[in-house]
């Protein structure tokens, strides 16, 4: 098996798998975003305060999230080559139509003129607006599902001992799904309504952080809520598609015929 | 961007309701409809959770593909069709589920 897997390898031209595989990384950066830190992560367009997201984020003080900003790729990159250029000078500033950045070496200092706004050199100590940006969007997807999953095979393991019912294995784990899904629907409809309806308030971005987390609740206990019920599962096929015939499905649960 | 409520819920209620009424009439079997409907939620969940999960690593990632916003609208109107059905799915299991809540002991008849 290797010897055929060596030949096929060695029949197949280098100059092409190495063409092919220098194309990937060209096709990668086609399809996806240019700047990746830099755009809003669900595609919006000029979202206004307090925004869709916890990544929510204005520098400039318009009350548009400065990311999901359409020049905000063409300000940022702006704003690096003004940085670079500040190794020079103290301070330097770039001026646009509308909006107006000072990059300075300093500590915020409101230039208090219009539009304009000054941020911190993001090396200095003082500088935590991104820091604080990044903190809100933690989900903890990983370890919220490793506590679930440890727990599902702690309670899998008591109810296989015998220690726990089955009842109660199955309640435990009832419930918890329950409340993913209640509060995961209850947040994404509260969410869906205020953005129709056009309602900003504070609360947005911890309305979706909850609905994040629960949501993350509500995938991992569906996932352990097929596993448990995974015979009436592998039964819905049956029953749905035919796989088996109905009459023989149906004659389990029918009374026994008179023979 | 506005998302329709309307579009994703209704289809989903009548439909239920017109699955009720053939069990109810007795043109189905109770299983029939009750595994329809599982099925349906399971759907519903593969693709609204499948899309919110992807969304989510993405975010964390930084990564923008270009129809991360077709997702997410996906996502919402979807999300919208779970959630109801999810009413229907406690709907079908409602004994079962007031039991297993308020560890409720099955009546017997005498």
């Amino acid at each position: 098996m290797k010897k055929r897997i060596i030949k096929a390898l060695n029949a197949f031209p280098k100059e092409r798998l190495i063409g092919a595989l220098s194309s990937i990384p060209l096709i990668a950066a086609t399809t996806m975003s240019g700047a990746c830190g830099a755009s809003c992560p669900y595609g919006l367009v000029n979202d206004p305060y307090p925004g869709q997201c916890p990544r929510y984020l204005d520098l400039n003080s318009d009350g548009i999230c400065d990311l999901s900003q359409l020049a905000a790729t063409a300000q940022v990159d702006q704003t690096t080559q003004t940085t670079q250029n500040s190794n020079a000078q103290p301070t330097s500033s770039a001026q646009g139509d509308d909006d107006e950045y000072t990059i300075g070496t300093g500590d915020v200092d409101d230039q208090g003129s219009g539009n304009v706004s000054t941020i911190t050199d993001p090396n200095s100590p003082g500088f935590n607006g991104d820091q604080t940006a990044l903190d809100a969007t933690n989900y903890h997807v990983l370890p919220i599902s490793i506590l679930l999953l440890a727990g599902y095979f702690f309670t899998h393991y008591l109810f296989q001992r015998g220690i726990l019912k089955p009842k109660q294995h199955k309640r435990i784990w009832n419930i918890l799904v329950t409340i993913g899904y209640t509060g995961t629907g209850i947040t994404g409809m509260l969410l869906t309504l205020m953005v129709n309806l056009g309602i900003r308030t504070a609360y947005n971005q911890g309305i979706t952080f909850w609905h994040a987390e629960l949501a993350i609740l509500m995938v991992v206990g569906t996932l352990i809520h097929i596993h448990i019920y995974r015979k009436p599962f592998k039964r819905m096929f049956k029953v749905i598609f035919g796989l088996k015939s109905s009459k023989r499905i149906n004659s389990v649960k029918s009374p026994p015929s008179s023979k | 961007m506005a998302y329709d409520i309307l579009i994703a819920s209704v289809p989903v209620i009548g439909s239920y309701f017109y699955t009720y009424a053939l069990y109810k009439i007795g043109l189905i079997r109770k299983t029939l409809h009750v595994n329809f409907w599982n099925f349906i939620i399971g759907l519903a969940f593969l693709f609204s959770g499948g899309a919110g999960f992807l969304l989510l690593i993405l975010m964390d990632m930084g990564i923008v593909i270009p129809i991360t916003p077709q997702l997410f609208y996906g996502h919402v109107e979807v999300g919208i069709t779970l959630a109801i059905v999810t009413v229907f799915h406690f709907h079908c299991y409602w004994k079962s589920s007031l039991e297993m809540v308020f560890m409720r002991k099955k009546r017997t008849r005498t």
